[in-house]
């Protein structure tokens, strides 16, 4: 493996590389890029920018359709991953990809396993496991099955998955989308110190503030071309989202205070027994017209139960949900719809969007039975496509053309395309769940201009995100969900830091009943009064 | 950020996206020209290894169903009930519902239609449309039940519908053996209905000899047309599309699912009953035994070489009927089985299916027009 490194020049290298798709995309115009051995380099730019492509063509998963590809100093031709696997080149994707039902051990060996005559030694694998995640400082636990522990250890086992196979290269696309800030400066840690080691790192993110921590160089691409490589010491987050943009663009939201009318969302002791995933238990809060709400916790702590819950897509066991007086906790969905709720769903290719239909068809499918679409029982096509046109210019969605089916979209447009379909419906209760996920600084910015604008509209809007910087920026008010129960309320999130925001989402500390539920129109109010705990969240949390 | 200028890529990109829209389908169509010509070329090797003379087979084969006017009207009044059936099944399909039904629905159909047109007596114009309605009814109840089982229950649809298959396929034979026999008949076949009831021939309406072929034809453009309109400019057809395409997006955005399967169930059961009702009323006037042949799993065929889009899968019945009318002269007149003409349906078959060819070929010219540039 790896024999045929040149000693000297880049360790992986671009020339006028351009890249073509069969339905006539070209994802990357020449582009030119060099990367030295040792170096941690960030190729960052807006979805659709290249930069993933460009990755695939590093690792075999792409063709150029012109230029060339180096790695090791000499020009290659990578017909699969496998010839980039076997030149020194490994890949973290950002949907990791492991055998959930082996162990950590038998997923990183797999492939090259030790022992012979076609049989494992399996005590081996566990032994070159845990000799590779001391070197990297990568902590797994070798006999654990993927399937149970956490997305960051399955992380560490696909970057420990790449050492084994001796990478000498090691591309993270978006490695940090689904980590805790713990987890990501461990992630960060160890990173470093591969570099230290003589790897080379190129990092894919969204986050400009990882980018400069972590990388040497930032690379930045725009539709396509390589805008500019600059040393991360000279850069701003400014500076390089000016660059991913072509213009000056500040990631700061403006927001002015809220100004909460009456209660909107109401819900009451709300359980609801997941058949699988986490159980929802004794629920109970408010989401005012014109507030932003949001929820902090780690992944897979009932956000996503709860989101589905409010929207109608599963029926909470016990409790009371309403939305604008309108009792939803029995109605189906399009019963939920009617009264008001929009939502965006987190996982957008499941169930955001039907990708191989156009835009026009997945911008209707809340309202294609109703005036002026449809009258008496006849859909007009013009009708939908006009509608297409005008929300396509609204929201400012990049497309050649309406009837381009969705599939074709980067991310960030995708993305455009849900949040325009659910905005558009002048939604009473929003539910927005990680909207911005996989999604553009330039496409970022413009959701939570979009999520503002329609919460100053008189909107309420229930922000469901892992990004927790991204909920301080819009939340009014912060709800965090451990284990399918609410552990904090922050009525007041000025001041508050993501530090104290962890504390609770671990569980280390949390509010007591009495905060939780103050100012709920069912609680005794004298119950809230004589505790002196105000609303405002300055009542002191319980340390456990 | 609301409305930024087109910039220059954009321009560019929406011009390239209409250049690469259109030669995607000049490349479906000669792809589907040229996959004919492999499957003919393949059937003309066969013939010459066999022994034959391919020359004069195809010639039989190709020229044969044009050659005399009767036979014109063979392939048509063929084309008719392929037709039905290939759209019968096409609309499940559009909603990702494998319905392998057709067989039990045609038959329900056949039944409901004979029943009304030999034992009812109607005037005129309600003697013809009764056991149309009737055939369509019943054909639709027999889409219901697997439908209904599939949307409500759960249950496996291509199981559901082969099981009811077995099922009224056995019963049609039982009524057509027994209870509805005409009596005093040596042949298996029930008495013939009345002769309001008959489609009207295209002999009558042409003035030339066109056989069995019957104004059921333009019932069945009528129909196609009709279900092209269902899928691209009614809600429902709306709802039928989006949960073939993504059924959780469909849920999301507050389609009932279900409804939409079951629906998909009772229009293709619909169209199917017509087809059996074109037989009875239009082709052979009387119920006979297995009166459908293979007619129903052909439809299946010719579905998916349409794509499942209903006015594709006229132009595909009419194709695929002519090459089974030729294949019949060609028996007649040469050494050459149908058997060949299976080799060629079998080869274009598997080519139109094999969606990767196409897909392949459009990368390739994509990749050469961007290593020009």
């Amino acid at each position: 493996m790896n024999e045929s490194w040149a000693d000297a020049g880049p360790a992986v290298a671009a020339h006028a590389v351009t890249k073509t798709y069969g339905n006539g995309v070209r994802a990357v115009r020449g582009v030119d890029l060099e990367v030295p051995s040792g170096e941690i380099r960030a190729v960052v730019g807006e979805n659709g920018a290249g930069k993933s492509t460009l990755m695939k063509m590093f690792y075999g998963l792409e063709q150029p359709s012109s230029g060339e590809i180096l790695i090791g100093g000499r020009p290659r031709v990578l017909r699969g991953p496998g010839s980039a696997i076997a030149l020194g080149v490994g890949m973290v994707h950002q949907n990791l990809m492991l055998v959930p039902s082996f162990t950590v051990a038998q997923n990183v060996v797999l492939g090259v396993e030790p022992g012979q005559r076609g049989l494992v030694d399996s005590r081996a694998a566990v032994e070159t496991t845990a000799l590779l995640a001391e070197e990297s400082g990568l902590a797994v636990d070798p006999k654990a099955r993927v399937d149970e522990v956490s997305v960051g250890m399955r992380q560490r086992t696909e970057i420990l998955k790449a050492l084994h196979r001796r990478a000498r290269v090691l591309i993270l696309d978006e490695p940090t989308a689904v980590l805790t800030p713990q987890e990501t400066e461990d992630l960060f840690a160890a990173v470093r110190r591969l570099r230290d080691g003589g790897m080379t790192v190129l990092f894919i993110s969204h986050k400009l503030r990882e980018v400069r921590e972590i990388s040497d160089k930032v690379s930045v691409m725009r539709a396509g071309s390589l805008v500019g490589t600059v040393a991360t010491a000279d850069a701003t987050e400014r500076s390089l989202a000016a660059m991913m943009v072509g213009r000056d663009l500040s990631l700061d939201v403006d927001r002015a205070p809220a100004r909460p009318a009456e209660v909107t969302l109401r819900v009451r002791d709300l359980a609801y027994d997941a058949p699988t995933g986490q159980s929802l238990h004794g629920l109970g809060f408010d989401v005012a017209a014109g507030e932003i709400v949001g929820v902090a916790g780690i992944e897979g702590h009932g956000q996503s139960e709860l989101a589905e819950v409010l929207a109608g897509l599963r029926r909470p066991t016990t409790g009371t949900v309403s939305v604008g007086g309108t009792d939803t906790a029995g109605l189906d969905v399009a019963g939920h719809r009617r009264a008001g709720i929009g939502y965006v769903p987190e996982d957008r290719l499941y169930n955001g969007a039907a990708l191989d239909e156009s835009i026009a068809d997945n911008l209707v499918v809340d309202r294609h039975d109703r005036p002026p679409l449809a009258r008496r029982g006849v859909l007009h096509p013009g009708a939908v496509r006009t509608h297409a046109e005008r929300l396509i210019e609204e929201y400012a969605i990049r497309t050649p053309d309406p009837s381009v089916p969705v599939r074709a979209l980067s991310g960030g447009n995708m993305q455009k395309v849900i949040v325009a379909r659910e905005l558009s419906a002048g939604p009473r209760l929003l539910i927005a769940s990680q909207v911005t996920r996989g999604v553009d600084v330039g496409a970022m910015r413009f959701m939570y201009e979009r999520l503002v604008a329609a919460r100053d509209a008189g909107a309420a809007v229930l922000l469901i995100s892992a990004d927790l910087t991204e909920l301080l920026a819009l939340s009014d008010r912060l709800l965090v969900l451990k284990d399918g129960r609410l552990v904090g309320r922050f009525d007041d999130t000025a001041g508050l830091t993501e530090k104290r925001v962890g504390l609770y989402m671990l569980g280390v500390e949390h509010h007591d009943q009495e905060q939780l539920t103050a100012g709920l129109d069912d609680v005794e109010p004298d119950d809230v009064e004589s505790d002196g705990v105000g609303p405002d969240g300055s009542g002191e949390a319980s340390a456990v | 950020m609301t409305t930024t200028p087109m910039t220059l890529i954009e321009s560019e990109d929406r011009r390239e996206y209409r250049v690469t829209r259109r030669r995607d389908l000049a490349v479906d169509l000669s792809m589907t020209l040229a996959t004919i010509l492999a499957a003919l070329a393949i059937g003309f090797l066969v013939m010459l290894v066999t022994g034959n003379d391919p020359v004069k087979a195809y010639e039989a084969m190709l020229t044969g169903p044009l050659d005399r006017s009767f036979r014109v009207g063979r392939w048509l009044e063929d084309a008719t009930t392929l037709t039905l059936l290939g759209l019968s099944v096409a609309i499940p399909f559009r909603a990702r519902q494998i319905s392998l039904g057709a067989e039990s629905q045609v038959y329900a159909g056949a039944l409901a239609a004979a029943a009304v047109a030999v034992f009812l007596p109607l005037p005129p114009v309600a003697a013809v449309l009764v056991p149309l309605f009737a055939a369509a009814t019943a054909g639709a109840g027999m889409g219901f039940v697997p439908g209904a089982m599939k949307a409500r229950l759960g249950a496996n649809e291509i199981v559901a519908t082969l099981m009811l298959n077995a099922i009224v396929v056995r019963v049609y034979d039982y009524l057509v053996n027994g209870p509805l026999k005409e009596p005093g008949s040596s042949a298996v076949h029930s008495r013939s209905i009345q002769q309001d009831s008959a489609l009207t021939p295209l002999s009558d309406w042409f003035g030339i000899p066109l056989g069995r072929a019957n104004i059921g034809l333009f019932l069945m453009l009528l129909t196609a047309i009709a279900l092209w309109l269902l899928i691209t400019r009614t809600p429902l057809g709306y709802r039928i599309r989006m949960t073939g395409s993504n059924p959780d997006f469909a849920e999301y955005g507050g389609i009932r699912v279900p409804r939409a399967i079951e629906w998909s169930f009772v229009i293709g059961g619909a169209v199917a009953g017509l087809a059996g009702a074109h037989l009875v009323q239009g082709v052979y006037g009387r119920l006979e035994p297995g009166l459908a042949g293979s007619l129903a799993f052909e439809g299946i065929v010719v579905a998916l070489l349409a794509r499942n889009n209903p006015l594709v899968v006229v132009v595909a019945g009419l194709f695929y009927s002519y090459l089974r009318a030729g294949g019949d002269i060609m028996e007649q007149q040469t050494d050459v089985g149908t058997e060949i003409v299976v080799v060629i349906q079998a080869v274009i078959v598997l080519l139109v299916t094999a969606q990767a060819l196409p897909d392949l070929l459009k990368r390739r010219i994509a990749r050469r027009q961007a290593g020009v540039r």
